[in-house]
């Protein structure tokens, strides 16, 4: 740990992408700490998806946790399948990977990476910056550190069992919410033969990925990169509208249900203590607790460098980083979910990479 | 993938590196005038449609992408006369896709880690290099310019025959008494040719373009090549002055880059098109009323014969023969006649094997003609 220039506080998904990119770009281990909780840096996520029954990713072929995006795993089950069926469900984003794929390929960069020999089992509760970096506990200095603690918490409903926790379904149920998550629920609720009423604030959109295609690359991001601060926050706030993908997989059980009685839709503000009344079951499908001031390191780390915010979220650069402590020789970066300030997907695998690739410029140009 | 314009213009630049290269390589001007003219066509489409039209851009898309912009080349080589041949236009054609598929999916996001999310511009070491293709490419262009043959205009009637012996292009006039072409590089283009035992005559050369030239008065052939490489294109063949005359004859050039006759009318010859020990690419023809055979695809010649028409042909419409191996597809024979003397392989065959021959024949369209399509003397047919 002594000659380490590097730390990411975190050990899920995108301390695992960070820590692929920076080996990618030829950072040895010695180099890198990584402070968290788990050392399987999927067993959080996975916990989730095994929660909701999620068989498929929302993601696509590069919706891996591997630095670069070639090959993708449309093509790595293409070559394992010997078959062209994934390459040409890739190239019409028909592709989904299963989770057991991505699984599977977040396993193998895990074991091949070294993630072994920089993982330190200790969660972090403080950051403060130093001359030329930062301490992590009193630990260090560390010249480049990211923050990737994941989302502070989840979203509760009072009297609710949360979708992201493992349950069953009993005969009447009703769902919060109207995300991914939820529409998952709906077809696990009726699939075992209940009765579903969907309780939800918003109408969710229909879009195959959580934000629309051109928040992933530079074409759409230089125009929300330029947007005074109160615009972004409202930008931020409009696209985080519920959504989940198109297709007959979803619609053709829920139209069914609909007709049949099955399932019914009602709006939070009107029906929502009749419905939960009604209902021997009630799953929270809301997601997670949001913005910096649930999460107890975040928070502590703008009170104590007095960060600039806007409204929920901490202001960045557009690469990430916090401005106002991030210079020439020190890089603080912030990935997931807290990261949304410079990329609006920032909690997706794409926001992941898209952190840990500005950082790798970083760390490698500060060499 | 969602480009930015400068992404889509630099990842166009560098995909094309593998055809700039292959086109540096063979030493064809045609090559090179080929992927400058695919560069801006792409590059023109880029900046005028795409980057408006398409926000995002799905990879199955490429395909029909492709195909528009393979067909505004095309228009595009017709138009401006590059001579390229048609396969290897469409060999060139197709590495400039498959590797523009290939760098943007795989070569450039493994180069440049951000390449998706920078909108495919694949960085400050990418960028030189498609700056560097382009000056290739128009260095390329400029230096075929500089050293491309000189052009000679000619005007009213000059007496022949003509002897070319260094590469350059003829343009108009009524030439008398023939043209016997020896260098090669050269280009006749709309000249008149009257007269002559052989109205244009080419003998050891190649990249010679015959492109809508008029026979006629001419006593043996029209065309004759021999260990030649020609493109003979758009040519008109009319009134032979004599009875022993063929329109297009190219000759013992196996050793020759292919030959092409495409889109040629020919009337009243004894024989329409014939090849001999060549292969030759002989498409979308008129052959009217031949006394001997239409299309005559021969001695171990390796031809293709396409698009074409041959009406009123005396005794056979298109013959593969002597060992020759031909594909013989999506022609039209009409009006194949009998010529009297008792042989069945002249019975009016509309598409004809003969002696040892392969022929492969398919969507052919024959009428009226009494022998059909047949196969001679240990000659085989495939449908």
């Amino acid at each position: 740990m002594a000659s380490a220039r590097c730390a990411i506080v975190g050990s899920g998904l995108a301390a695992l992408a960070t820590y692929t990119t920076l080996r990618h770009g030829g950072v040895a281990p010695e180099e890198i700490v990584v402070f968290g909780t788990h050392a399987d840096p999927t067993s959080v996520w996975a916990r989730r998806a095994a929660s909701i029954r999620q068989q498929h990713m929302r993601s696509e072929s590069d919706g891996h946790l591997a630095a670069a995006a070639f090959p993708g795993l449309a093509v790595r089950e293409a070559t394992r399948r010997i078959s062209i069926r994934p390459l040409l469900q890739t190239v019409t984003n028909r592709y989904r990977p299963t989770v057991d794929a991505f699984l599977a390929d977040a396993e193998r960069l895990r074991s091949t990476s070294g993630w072994e020999r920089s993982f330190v089992e200790r969660r972090i509760a403080r950051v403060r910056a130093v001359d030329g970096g930062f301490q992590l506990d009193g630990e260090g200095s560390f010249a480049h550190v990211l923050i990737a603690t994941g989302h502070p918490g989840l979203a509760r409903v009072p009297g609710a069992v949360h979708a992201y926790e493992p349950h069953e379904y009993a005969a009447r149920v009703a769902i919060v919410g109207a995300g991914m998550a939820a529409a998952t629920e709906w077809l696990n609720a009726l699939a075992a033969g209940s009765e579903v009423v969907s309780i939800r604030r918003r109408e969710p959109l229909r879009r195959p990925l959580n934000l629309p295609r051109e928040y992933f690359s530079k074409r759409g991001l230089e125009s929300f990169h330029r947007l005074a601060p109160p615009q972004r926050a409202v930008a931020l706030h409009e696209l985080s509208t519920p959504s989940y993908p198109p297709g007959a997989e979803w619609d053709e059980p829920i139209d069914r249900a609909l007709r049949e009685g099955r399932l019914r839709v009602v709006s939070r503000s009107s029906d929502d203590a009749q419905s939960t009344a009604w209902a021997e079951q009630v799953i929270s499908a809301t997601g997670f607790t949001a913005g910096f001031a649930a999460d107890p390191l975040l928070a502590d780390l703008v009170a104590e460098h007095a960060l600039a915010t806007h409204d929920r979220w901490i202001v960045l650069d557009s690469d990430s980083t916090v401005p106002d402590l991030t210079d020439d020789v020190r890089t603080l970066s912030l990935a997931g979910v807290a990261g949304q300030w410079a990329f609006p997907a920032s909690d997706t695998i794409a926001g992941a990479k898209y952190a840990a690739r500005a950082f790798l410029r970083r760390v490698c140009r500060t060499r | 993938m969602s480009y930015t314009l400068i992404g889509r213009i630099q990842s166009r630049l560098l995909s094309a590196l593998p055809a700039l290269l292959v086109a540096l390589g063979i030493h064809r001007w045609w090559a090179i005038e080929l992927v400058a003219l695919m560069l801006a066509v792409g590059l023109a489409l880029d900046v005028l449609v795409y980057h408006r039209a398409l926000a995002y851009q799905p990879g199955w898309l490429a395909l029909p992408l492709g195909l528009l912009e393979l067909a505004i080349v095309y228009a595009a080589m017709r138009e401006l006369t590059i001579a390229a041949p048609l396969r290897g236009a469409l060999g060139l054609y197709a590495l400039a896709w498959i590797s523009a598929q290939v760098f943007a999916h795989a070569v450039l996001p493994r180069l440049r880690l951000e390449y998706a999310e920078a909108g495919g511009e694949p960085g400050r070491l990418g960028a030189l290099t498609a700056v560097a293709v382009a000056l290739t490419v128009v260095g390329g262009l400029g230096g075929a310019y500089a050293v491309r043959p000189p052009t000679v205009h000619l005007h009213g009637t000059v007496q022949g025959p003509l002897v070319i012996r260094h590469a350059e292009t003829l343009v108009g006039g009524v030439v008398k008494g023939g043209i016997d072409i020896r260098a090669d590089h050269v280009t006749l283009r709309k000249v008149t040719v009257v007269g002559g035992t052989y109205g244009v005559n080419v003998e050891h050369a190649q990249h010679v373009m015959l492109d809508r030239v008029r026979v006629l008065h001419f006593t043996l052939d029209a065309v004759r090549a021999v260990d030649a490489g020609v493109m003979v294109k758009d040519c008109s063949v009319t009134a032979p002055a004599g009875p022993l005359t063929t329109g297009v004859l190219i000759s013992y050039s196996m050793g020759r880059p292919m030959s092409m006759v495409s889109g040629c009318t020919i009337v009243g010859v004894r024989e329409g098109i014939s090849t001999h020990s060549s292969m030759v690419d002989v498409m979308d023809n008129h052959v009217v009323g031949t006394s001997v055979r239409g299309i005559s695809l021969s001695e171990m010649s390796m031809d293709r014969a396409s698009g074409n028409v041959v009406e009123s042909a005396n005794g056979i419409g298109i013959v593969c023969m002597d060992h020759s191996m031909c594909e013989i597809e999506h022609n039209t024979v009409a009006g194949a006649k009998v010529d009297g003397n008792g042989d069945p392989s002249r019975h009016g065959v509309a598409i004809e094997a003969y002696f040892y021959a392969e022929a492969t024949v398919a969507k052919n369209t024959v009428i009226a003609s009494p022998g059909g399509v047949a196969a001679f003397d240990q000659s085989t047919i495939e449908r």
